[in-house]
């Protein structure tokens, strides 16, 4: 059976009277409630399947080398013991965590325990692997609620900084520049959502929400990183949010985050003295989003600084303005500006040059609600690095998500 | 002018007579009462939101309700309305009534009482519709209903909120919160009775109603 059958088939299935009276029962009876309330356990999940034709190599967190067809299943445990405990599991069936990566994969891509010591939300603590606490993306991350189907620029474009393998002299850093992403090895600004492993608190207090939490990997590492490991002691990443909600329309955010962006192999590659310790990855972000009637706008504007070894501070801008619309009951679209824009460094011959080529894209994407439980969308994203060598200068990608 | 005069007292008895036969009729009206068993109410905790930054306390929903109706073929007497005013709220991250019976032709507002945002919507056959972002402060964005069905609710921001409008091709309906009704004013004739307690428990009873009749039928939902 082929992609566009089973496309076809989750279509039929999900607009049919009885197959959407079958997946509201299967929402009821993949639900576990205790007598008295007080323990319930939801199983809930998406079911992705998605295809992409790029004209040249993929942009962004597209692994495949071409046009490709990704899948998806991901499960979704969420389970409370009364009012103050509670759990989260999110696990996943793919061609790995970025679409394309291997042929599949099987994984826990998060989990919590969560303490609420009040009745209300003013202070969660948590410990497990979850999302990062950083920017407004996170909460609306999933295939059902993105308008779009690729990430926002700071989440998925590639820089040439090396976790792995920090260059030698300024001038091989920024030989990288005339290079294809290296994207096994080269970091973004922030991997996706930071499943990292670690301790967060949050809460909110009227109209104000913090959230700190301390984690094993830096913003800009990849998922192998993420996973419990000794880093959590040794290199720990501290990240925070303040948010502000002026009123149900307005949402403002700032947040921060600092730790070592290298990876323990990278050690044999520093001048004599340095330990990976001493690289930080410093991340500004304000955050901001507005919604009224069928109206919804989100930005955000990263500032960050990655130390790198024999060369000095790297500094990027990257931003994105999104928006969406709802054309009628079931049919929206969105659009997204993202722009990357690269300082300079030490070019290793007494000038200054820009370290990445500065980069912009626009998404358009048009989607449609056939029911609640079913979802298509279709996107188009122009790319243009302002250099020779392009990275998936156009993208068309459609994804067909099932919602149980 | 002797004519006029005449013609004038026919339409004076004509009237009265019209008059005194609906007066007569309406006091032959029948009724019907009795009891539906609900459902027991589920004490439940939703899911806590899974990221920082989402907010709001979620209040108890309200117990299970039942609406009871009668169908048939009324007399176009009856079927004449004048279509009243009703809301579906959102208050506490729950739905307002969270099962409102309405008549077909009906416009339902949906004011948010809430201090943030709720988007009501539904993918319903009957009724497709999605108001998007409302605030407690925006005018309630209203609905016609034109079509009879079940139409079912949510939110597009809290997934566990679940609301119903039973859009109803009859004049006579009650909802019941505590399982005891009442329908009176009702035509003679052969009718079917209904229960609705929800989509998988919908009762009926063929009732023969005759002038001032009072029945009584309970529907035991066990």
């Amino acid at each position: 059976m082929n992609a566009s059958s089973i496309a076809l088939a989750l279509v039929f299935l999900a607009t049919n009277v009885q197959g959407q009276e079958w997946l509201d029962t299967v929402d009821e009876t993949l639900s576990l409630k205790s007598r008295n309330g007080l323990f319930r356990s939801d199983l809930t999940g998406l079911v992705d399947l998605e295809g992409y034709y790029v004209d040249q190599r993929p942009p962004g967190l597209l692994f495949d080398d071409e046009s490709f067809f990704n899948y998806r299943t991901t499960f979704f445990l969420d389970t409370s013991f009364g009012p103050h405990l509670y759990s989260f599991v999110q696990a996943r069936l793919d061609r790995g965590f970025d679409p394309g990566e291997s042929d599949f994969e099987a994984r826990l891509d998060e989990y919590l325990l969560r303490w609420t010591p009040w009745d209300d939300s003013r202070l969660n603590l948590q410990f497990g692997k979850f999302a990062t606490v950083v920017g407004n993306w996170v909460q609306r991350h999933d295939s059902w609620q993105n308008p779009l189907i690729t990430a926002p620029m700071p989440y998925d474009t590639m820089t040439v900084i090396s976790a792995d393998y920090p260059a030698a002299t300024p001038a091989r850093f920024l030989a990288r520049r005339g290079k294809a992403d290296l994207k096994s090895d080269w970091r973004p600004v922030i991997w996706g959502p930071v499943y990292a492993t670690g301790w967060g608190a949050f809460g909110t207090l009227g109209k104000f929400d913090y959230a700190f939490d301390l984690k094993n990997a830096a913003l800009s590492s990849s998922p192998y990183d993420w996973k419990l490991n000794d880093s959590l002691w040794q290199y720990p990443t501290v990240s925070g949010r303040l948010g502000f909600r002026p009123s149900p329309a307005w949402s403002h955010g700032a947040s921060f985050s600092v730790g070592p962006y290298l990876s323990p192999d990278a050690g044999v590659y520093l001048p004599p003295g340095q330990s990976i310790r001493d690289y930080d990855q410093i991340t500004l972000d304000y955050d901001v989003s507005y919604a009224w009637h069928r109206w919804q706008f989100w930005g955000e504007v990263f500032l960050s600084r990655f130390q790198v070894p024999n060369d000095g501070n790297a500094d990027v801008i990257t931003y994105y303005l999104e928006a969406k619309y709802k054309i009628t009951a079931g049919l929206f679209a969105a659009v997204r500006w993202n722009q990357q824009v690269f300082g300079t460094v030490n070019n290793g011959a007494g000038g200054q040059e820009g370290w990445g080529n500065d980069v912009y894209r626009i998404d358009l994407a048009l989607g449609y609600r056939f029911t609640r439980h079913l979802q298509a969308k279709i996107q188009y994203s122009l790319n243009h690095r302002d250099a020779l060598l392009q990275q998936g200068e156009q993208l068309v990608a459609a994804q067909v998500t099932l919602r149980f | 002018m002797e004519n006029n005069g005449h013609n004038a007292r026919c339409g004076a008895l004509l009237t009265t007579l019209i008059l005194f036969g609906a007066i007569v009729a309406f006091g032959q009206r029948a009724l019907i009462e009795g009891k539906v068993t609900l459902p027991k109410p589920q004490v439940s905790v939703a899911p806590p939101p899974r990221y920082a930054g989402q907010i709001g306390e979620i209040a108890p929903a309200d117990p299970p309700e039942a609406v009871v109706y009668l169908e048939g073929s009324f007399p176009a007497s009856d079927t004449n309305f004048s279509p009243s005013a009703n809301q579906v709220r959102q208050n506490g991250m729950q739905f307002r009534p969270a099962l409102l019976p309405i008549r077909v032709g009906t416009k339902v507002s949906f004011p948010n009482e809430d201090d943030f945002y709720h988007n009501v919507f539904s993918y319903s056959k009957s009724k497709r519709f999605d108001l998007g972002r409302y605030r407690r402060e925006d005018k309630p964005a209203t609905q016609l209903f034109d079509k009879p069905g079940v139409v079912k609710m949510y939110c597009d921001i809290h997934q566990h909120m679940r609301g119903i409008i039973l859009v109803l091709d009859t004049p006579y309906f009650t909802r019941t919160t505590n399982g005891v009704y009442r329908l009176q004013d009702l035509p003679a004739g052969h009718y079917l009775l209904k229960a609705w307690v929800n989509e998988t428990h919908v009762y009926e009873r063929p009732v023969e109603l005759k002038p001032a009749e009072q029945l009584h039928v309970d529907f035991d939902a066990k």
